[in-house]
């Protein structure tokens, strides 16, 4: 009885060898380099990806880009540092652009050869200036930009015209400075018995820290966070984005307790006329069916600018890169660039400007009605500790939330805000302790 | 009369030196590169700004852990630690002693039984962790299935502050039950027969002898289940990491701290420190447990 | 030969026997029935669910009602869906021989470690001993840091050996062998020894194989810790290609989204090892975690 179970058993384990084995030679035919490909991407992006990768697994066959998708956020972007620190990472990555500030001067990235990319038709001219900027630090180019994705605003065309704010082109008229947008959501507020307005920010920092920003910033000033300390904020831009985000939450113009969900079923119903988030929600509103076009966030405060962030290539740090395979790396992001046409889909702007020149792209609506906001994009203010997923956007968020739901306490708020920063500055940066990066 | 001993079987000891040394040289080879190497060059650390990234490594004395000691997160992290291990090892340990006493009856079905209690034990946090998520979903679980099918309210169960603690207990004692019940199983087979027979022999029923025999005769099993379940409930991280949508104040366990301090922000030096403030908690309950047992023994 | 035969190991079944005077169906033990047939279905479900779920079509997974059987029936795209994208085979191939790698060389070098405790006299042997029984109350958890960063300098960071080596050393599988040598008698060894053979060729030929019962409990205890580790492989490995089962499920999401049925599919296929080992093996496997558990206290 024993015996027989034993051989059983032992069978059982030869059988799941065999089969364990026989799964070992995947990954595409073996005289192709296979190209470990890690991105954070999944639903509807990751399936766009997965299109896109297919495509060009089968137009060439010198290699295989093996894709891996990780959990979006603090696991990706652990892992992806681990496996820099450990030198032996995949052959490329797709990271947030305003995350690469804390991985590169610890090593956790290597440059790509401008030249090497200029042969292959990707370089400075085929990028708008902030993108590309954002991309080159320390005269490195560290990350090779695949989109913008700006916080946005969507509106709905049939609630608007009936609430008559748009204008004889059928685009939503251009708020006159700080009070015309309240006025604008209000007229639209009259017109639906709701709010005019829908923001998702309640338990949302990530939102909060997106708008605030964009206002911030249309004050024509940006923050500076220069390593050591002191940060340079713009006191009267600070308060006067903060004062505005409260009025704008106070229950008439936009719901005072608005969470994401409840925003976003708000405004694909038909309760408000004008939604703000990022680009990113247009495949549901796609899925409303709702009579959508999509803008900047208007620009109340002067200066036409928009929050974003990029999504982009990274060479993950190798101890011993394989050249050959860097080369296929190198050819792979030049193709796929080409072929981004189809990542507008998902609502990003392409990076690459013969895509968003084409005349394919200037067809895709609402797409093409938000593609110059692309030469209009802010950034993060440039630091270790800031960036898509962060936890400086967590804590900063929740300092905001407060004063937005109170409607006080905005100088608070500022000198809670300046010395949370200047103590992130002021201590070692974990990233560059001996600061030989500057 | 003993020195006399050592030295007359002097040679033979020191051939014997040499056997010793080949048979430990292996085990004593990876002990001292994978415990103790790593202990020492972790004190050394955490005095130092070492990074993930290679960069830093300078001494920096006593300031990582005079930043431990008054660092909220830390503390938060420590109270959720100490809390967890409340809620987790008495039900651990009253579920487990229930379990074995009934299946100890030698009720049918026995195999059965220690199928159902013990099998959660042999899965990976992950299997776990994936299985409770999926139960605990607030829109379409299994949990709040049940929850409306009786009239009550839905709960967010991994998303709700201090309700997502009580959520990471119910699912560790499903899943690590059955080892304390395994234990306790063991120990009842232990108690002689003859003290039942003598007590049935003296009228004592049942549930008589249950109070007077086999209650007490478990407390010294009962204490090293104890000590093993709350050094176990403090080394908590698996499925608080994997069930949790992310790290918050009011959940986050002090081993998910260090990793986030060290392989978050790379902090590699503090994560050492607080790795060291762990240390001496759990220290602190086996000497409080060495201390309990010396007693015991010298009564 | 009668070493062998009384077993060292904590016997677990339970009294069959009626107490005297006992009626074989009375109230208390109807109750006692009852109350274990509550507690077994309670902790049966949530694998039960898991597998129901992994049965259903997408759809019906995400009814979110408690049906077990779906409206479309059972049907096994979920596991197919898992099963052909592949990277579950080199997963649990992973976790398969690194588990029996680890288990090999753990109790192999605790064994041997263990009899130079037990049975060698050397200078210095019980404060050898002592620190290395001392070392049971270290977490591994606290030497994470370090032993990371050990791995980095070795280049070892997403290597099969920077996995397996640091999970070799158990020092409570020391303790409970030496416990075990220690009740060996002596007379067995000394009269092969008579016969001329060395100490090695003594262990090898005498104790080990008196020993097969303790050896085969802590190997299932290794085999169990090792097969389900979650944090040190999670740490030292990003390759997902070197990924040990449970390291693989947690980190690699789907491009498509979160699927139900075929997470729970991935979750029974990779707990299904061991559960069919445990039906197997089950009184062997109950065996040798009380006693590995109780570590020999």
């Amino acid at each position: 009885m024993r015996l027989s179970r034993r051989q059983l058993f032992g069978a059982g384990l030869a059988g799941a060898g065999a089969l364990a084995l026989t799964g070992c030679g995947r990954g595409g035919p073996d005289d192709r380099t296979t190209l470990q490909f890690w991105h954070p991407l999944s639903g509807g992006d990751g399936i766009i990806m997965a299109g896109l990768l297919d495509e060009i697994n089968e137009a060439q066959s010198d290699y295989y880009v093996r894709p891996t998708v990780l959990e979006w956020g603090e696991p990706y972007y652990t892992k992806l540092a681990m496996a820099g620190a450990g030198g032996r990472a995949p052959e490329l990555a797709i990271m947030h652009s305003a995350r690469v500030p804390a991985y590169y001067p610890g090593g956790l990235l290597d440059p790509w050869d401008m030249s090497r990319l200029a042969e292959l038709g990707v370089s400075e001219e085929q990028f708008s200036g902030p993108v590309w900027e954002n991309s080159v630090i320390d005269g490195e180019l560290w990350s090779v930009p695949l989109d913008a994705h700006p916080f946005v605003m969507f509106y709905n065309t049939e609630i608007c015209e009936a609430a008559g704010v748009l204008d004889s082109d059928g685009q939503l008229l251009e708020p006159d400075g700080p009070e015309g947008f309240l006025d604008i959501c209000r007229q639209i507020a009259d017109y639906t018995g709701g709010n005019g307005l829908s923001f998702g920010f309640l338990g949302e920092p990530p939102q909060i820290w997106r708008l605030f920003y964009t206002f911030y910033a249309q004050h024509g000033v940006e923050m500076s966070f220069p390593e050591g300390g002191p940060a340079e904020i713009d006191d009267d831009a600070f308060i006067g984005a903060l004062e505005y985000m409260a009025r704008l939450t106070d229950g008439e113009v936009a719901s005072s307790r608005g969470d994401r969900d409840s925003s976003i079923a708000e405004f694909s119903t038909g309760q408000t006329g004008i939604f703000f988030d990022g680009v990113w929600e247009l495949a549901t509103m796609n899925d409303a069916e709702l009579p959508v076009n999509m803008g900047m966030i208007p620009t109340v405060f002067g200066t036409p600018v928009t929050y974003s962030d990029s999504h982009c290539f990274v060479l993950p740090h190798q101890q011993d890169p394989d050249e050959e395979a860097r080369d296929h790396a190198y050819e792979f992001v030049a193709r796929l660039l080409e072929g981004s046409l189809d990542w507008a889909d998902a609502g990003h702007i392409p990076a690459y400007l013969p895509v968003t020149e084409s005349s394919e792209y200037a067809e895709l609506t609402p797409q093409s009605s938000y593609a110059d906001a692309i030469d209009h994009v802010v950034y993060d203010p440039t630091a270790w500790f800031t960036g898509s997923g962060s936890n400086f956007i967590n804590e900063v968020g929740q300092m905001i939330q407060g004063s937005m739901v109170s409607g006080e306490g905005f100088e608070d708020t500022l000198e809670r805000f300046r010395s949370y920063v200047d103590g992130l500055l002021e201590g070692t940066n974990p990233v560059d302790p001996e600061g030989s990066h500057g | 009369m003993r020195d006399l001993k050592t030295l007359s079987t002097e040679p033979r000891r020191n051939r014997e030196w040499w056997v010793a040394a080949g048979f430990l040289a292996p085990f004593m080879l990876a002990f001292f590169m994978f415990v103790i190497w790593p202990m020492a060059h972790g004190i050394y650390l955490s005095f130092t700004d070492q990074a993930l990234t290679g960069a830093g490594g300078n001494f920096v004395g006593f300031e990582n852990y005079v930043e431990a000691f008054t660092d909220p997160t830390l503390w938060g992290a420590m109270r959720n630690t100490v809390w967890f291990t409340i809620i987790s090892t008495v039900p651990l340990v009253i579920i487990a002693m229930t379990m074995a006493l009934l299946v100890n009856t030698g009720l049918p079905g026995q195999w059965l039984w220690r199928l159902s209690f013990f099998m959660p034990f042999l899965l990976a946090s992950t299997v776990i962790s994936q299985i409770w998520v999926w139960i605990f979903n607030p829109e379409i679980g299994a949990a709040n299935s049940v929850l409306t099918g009786v009239g009550l309210e839905p709960l967010s169960w991994l998303q709700t502050p201090h309700l997502d603690l009580i959520s990471i207990t119910i699912a560790t004692v499903w899943w690590t039950v059955g080892f304390n019940f395994l234990l306790y199983l063991a120990a009842l087979q232990n108690i002689p027969d003859l003290q039942y027979e003598a007590a049935s022999v003296d009228g004592a029923g049942r549930w008589r002898q249950l109070w007077s025999i086999t209650i007490p005769q478990l407390m010294p099993v009962t204490g090293v289940v104890f000590v093993l379940q709350i050094l176990a409930s403090l080394k908590l991280f698996d499925q608080a990491y994997q069930m949790l949508p992310g790290s918050t104040d009011t959940s986050r366990p002090i081993v998910q701290y260090i990793f986030e301090a060290g392989f978050v922000g790379y902090r590699f030096g503090y994560a050492s420190a607080i790795s060291y403030v762990f240390f001496a908690l759990i220290l602190v309950v086996g000497i409080v447990q060495i201390t309990i047992s010396r007693r015991k023994v010298q009564r | 030969m009668s070493v062998a035969q009384q077993s060292p190991l904590t016997d677990v079944t339970a009294r069959r026997n009626l107490k005297p005077g006992e009626k074989p169906f009375g109230i208390a033990r109807l109750l006692a029935f009852a109350a274990l047939a509550i507690m077994a279905v309670i902790w049966l479900f949530p694998i039960v669910w898991a597998l129901a779920t992994a049965l259903k079509t997408e759809t019906d997974a995400a009814a979110g009602d408690l049906s077990l059987i779906g409206e479309s029936g059972i049907s096994f795209d979920a596991f197919a869906a898992v099963l052909a994208e592949g990277n579950v085979y080199i997963w649990a191939w992973n976790s398969l021989w690194t588990s029996a790698v680890i288990t090999l060389i753990t109790v192999a070098i605790s064994a041997m470690a263990a009899y130079a405790f037990s049975r060698l006299k050397f200078r210095g042997r019980s404060a050898l001993f002592f620190m290395v029984i001392a070392s049971i109350i270290v977490p591994p958890q606290v030497l994470i840091i370090p032993l990371y960063y050990q791995m980095l300098t070795f280049n070892m960071v997403d290597t099969y050996w920077g996995l397996i080596l640091p999970q070799v050393v158990m020092a409570p599988i020391i303790f409970i062998l030496k416990k075990f040598f220690d009740a060996v008698p002596i007379e067995l060894e000394e009269a092969a020894r008579v016969d001329g053979a060395g100490r090695f060729r003594v262990f090898l030929t005498v104790v080990l194989p008196l020993s097969k019962p303790i050896l085969g409990a802590v190997s299932i205890f290794v085999f169990i810790q090792a097969w389900n580790n979650f944090l040190w492989p999670f740490i030292v490995i990003n390759d997902t290609l070197l990924m040990t089962l449970p390291v693989g499920l947690q980190t690699v999401i789907s491009a498509y989204g979160v699927q139900y049925a075929q997470v729970m599919a991935q979750a029974i296929l990779a707990a299904l090892p061991l559960i069919v080992v445990f039906l197997f093996y089950q009184r062997q496997i109950v065996k040798g975690v009380a006693t590995t558990g109780f570590g020999g206290q």
